[in-house]
This record gives structure tokens, C-alpha cells and sequence, in this order.
């Protein structure tokens, strides 16, 4: 599927470059790569950044709580995703931390271990 | 090391080397530091098994892993999975309080006596409590973490990083045999650090008068800056998160085991 808009322009996407200046207190040289890399996992599982965040998001009596399923759904999915990709090992892990980077910084919490 | 020291370099490590072993004498240390820990009753609920991560096989150890624990888990090379024994009180009918009039720790002289223990400390107290689950639970994890810090303590002071976490205790349970009554508490990870020792500075606080009183509740304990300076002097007190470039180590660490950043 192809991104009804650019891929910069999704909250979600904002929001990860938001934090990621914050958290690293620079401007990241690699957004380019980053969202090479967003995009790419957004085809893989035919969703929206947007969408992705909100599957991994449910409400419960008005209070926003994280799926288990939905973050279970996707860091399965990125390790899929990562696996299949071109290249050494190395690479396709970083472009898979590339993805677990942007649910964490829209509040997911993940922790998929070491990907050495 | 000094023991202010110990205090004051503690950490919590969440990037071990995950391939340096460690020393069995280390381990055996902390836990006989564990061991000599204050407990109320005497009691000594806390139970721990120790675990080499990589003698569990590959499942085990995925599936011991929490959502905010499955890193620490995986980088740590030894895991202390520590536990409360329910059982002992029950078990034990208050003779551990028996020994320590024995052995004169508690004497006559602060009322103590055999027939106290047996007429009306275990029937009155320690028997009804330990029937109440959320009684007993609360005194065995307040000693079982006086005893934990204190293994956590000299894991710091044998030069190793530390760090507690939780850990799935229905797999822990079935993979090391845990008794059915025993209260499963936290794991304390071990090894040698990845990190600087520093680890980035001592971990935000809150202020000292918002915590302690003197008196009565509102009227804050005064610190004296001269105590501070002689703390400071002494390496208790360091200096505050975030030192300069830890941005940098952590990024450094992330990059190296593979994590995200």
C-alpha cells in the first residue's frame, strides 16, 4: 500500500522526530534512512504510521493503555520483517531497531532484546 | 570498599558485559550477605535460586522475560531469583525467636522468655498473621528487601553492576521448582558492568526535607552542609544525573548490543 501522504507529515512520525531531538538533544543525520525504513515496514504490513500506533494503543474506561496484543502483533512483525530484508545481519537489525525506535518514542514500550 | 561508598556508587546497571562470567565466590558472597541480614522473628523468609542465563535454554529464558525487564534479562549473565517462604512461621512455631533468647539477643530484661514466645507471641500474633495472605506478604517482602539490598550492596562492592527486575514467576516457578508456598519477589541480575560505573550519575532524588520529618510531619529534618561535605568527601554523595556524555555512552551501548536507540 501505497502512503496516502508523506511519510513526514503523520503525527506519529512527527512525534518520533520530536522525541528523538529530545532524547538525543541533536538533529539525527539519518532521517532519510529512518524513514526509508518506516516506509518500507509500513508496506510490509499495509498500514499507516498512524495506524500501526493506534493498533498498539487501546482504550479502557477512558484511559489509553497499551495492547498487548497489538505491540506483541507488530514486534513479531518487525522481526519478521527485519529477517527478510537484503543484507548482513547487522543491517537488517538496524533497520529493524529503526521501527522499534519509532513505537517507542510514540510510547509503546518494547524491549525485543539484543538483535546482534 | 568503604561502605559509604558502596552506598554511594550503587546503581541501578541495566548493560552488563553478557559474556563475562562471574566469579562463583561472588555469588556465594552476596548471598551470605543475604543471610546476615535483620529480619523480624528471626525469621529468614528469603529464599533465592541462582541461575546461570545460559544454562536455561532458549524458551525458558524468553518466556521468564516481563515487557520491561526482557532486556536486563538477556544482557545479565546471572540471575538471583529471590523468594519469601511463606512456610517458616507456620513451620517453625516461633522457635526462631526461642534462639535469640538462647543466645541472649533478647533477654529478660526486655521481657522476653520462652513461655512469652509460646503462650502469647506465636498463638496471638505470629500464628493469625501468617493465616492472613496480605499480612504475611507485606512483613516477608519488607525483610526479604532489607536482606535483598543487602546482597544487591556487596554485589557493588565486589565490583560487579546490579540491578533488580521482575521476572514471570508462573515460568520461573515451573523451570526451577519453586515450592508452591514460597513469594515470588524480584530477580536480581549480576555482572560485570558494560556501562561506566558511573553509570551516568546518581539517579535523581527527591529534596531530603520532602522526605524526612523531625518531630512531627511538616517539620522537615534540617540537613547540615557540613555532614553533606563530609559525604561528599567520602563518596557517599556523587555527583547528580546526567554527568556529561552519558547521551553519548548510552547511545554507544545501544549501537553495541544491537538495541534500539
Amino acid at each position: 500500500m501505497a502512503l496516502a501522504k508523506p511519510i513526514g507529515e503523520y503525527e506519529s512520525v512527527r512525534a518520533w522526530f520530536e522525541s528523538l531531538r529530545e532524547q538525543w538533544g541533536e538533529e539525527p543525520d539519518d532521517w532519510d534512512e529512518k524513514t526509508r525504513a518506516l516506509d518500507a515496514f509500513c508496506s510490509f504490513v499495509d498500514k499507516e504510521p498512524d495506524t500501526i500506533i493506534a493498533e498498539c494503543i487501546r482504550e479502557s474506561e477512558s484511559v489509553r493503555k497499551i495492547s498487548v496484543k497489538g505491540r506483541r502483533f507488530y514486534n513479531d512483525k518487525i522481526a519478521e520483517w527485519q529477517d527478510q530484508l537484503a543484507g548482513e545481519r547487522r543491517e537488517q537489525a538496524r533497520a529493524g531497531n529503526t521501527v522499534r525506535s519509532f513505537l517507542i518514542h510514540n510510547g509503546i514500550f518494547l524491549q525485543s532484546g539484543m538483535q546482534t | 570498599m568503604e561502605f559509604k561508598q558502596v552506598v554511594g556508587r550503587r546503581r541501578s546497571i541495566r548493560f552488563f558485559e553478557p559474556d563475562k562470567p562471574v566469579e562463583r565466590e561472588k555469588i556465594q558472597t552476596i548471598l551470605e550477605a543475604a543471610r546476615l541480614s535483620s529480619c523480624a522473628v528471626n525469621a529468614q523468609w528469603l529464599r533465592a535460586i541462582v541461575v546461570e542465563r545460559d544454562k536455561l535454554d532458549r524458551q525458558t529464558l524468553d518466556t521468564l522475560k516481563t515487557p520491561v525487564s526482557a532486556t536486563n534479562l538477556e544482557l545479565a549473565p546471572v540471575h538471583i531469583y529471590f523468594y519469601g517462604d511463606r512456610g517458616v512461621v507456620p513451620r517453625t512455631k516461633g522457635s526462631t525467636l526461642k534462639e535469640l533468647v538462647d543466645v541472649g539477643a533478647l533477654a529478660p530484661a526486655h521481657g522476653w522468655s520462652h513461655k512469652f514466645v509460646d503462650e502469647f507471641v506465636f498463638p496471638q500474633i505470629l500464628e493469625p498473621s501468617s493465616r492472613s495472605p496480605e499480612m504475611a506478604s507485606i512483613g516477608i517482602a519488607i525483610d526479604c528487601g532489607v536482606a535483598m539490598n543487602q546482597a544487591l550492596l556487596t554485589a557493588v562492592d565486589e565490583g560487579l553492576g546490579g540491578c533488580f527486575s521482575a521476572f514471570n514467576p508462573g515460568i520461573a516457578k515451573q523451570a526451577f521448582d519453586v515450592p508452591d508456598d514460597w513469594l515470588p519477589l524480584y530477580v536480581l541480575l549480576i555482572g560485570y558492568p558494560a556501562e561506566s560505573w558511573e553509570a551516568g550519575g546518581q539517579r535523581p532524588r527527591p529534596p531530603f526535607e520532602e522526605l524526612y520529618f523531625e518531630g512531627k510531619y511538616g517539620a522537615p529534618f534540617k540537613r547540615d552542609e557540613k555532614v553533606i561535605e563530609t559525604l561528599k568527601k567520602a563518596d557517599m554523595i556523587q555527583a547528580p544525573a546526567p554527568l556529561p556524555g552519558r547521551k553519548e555512552e548510552v547511545r554507544e551501548l545501544a549501537r553495541r548490543f544491537g538495541l534500539p536507540e
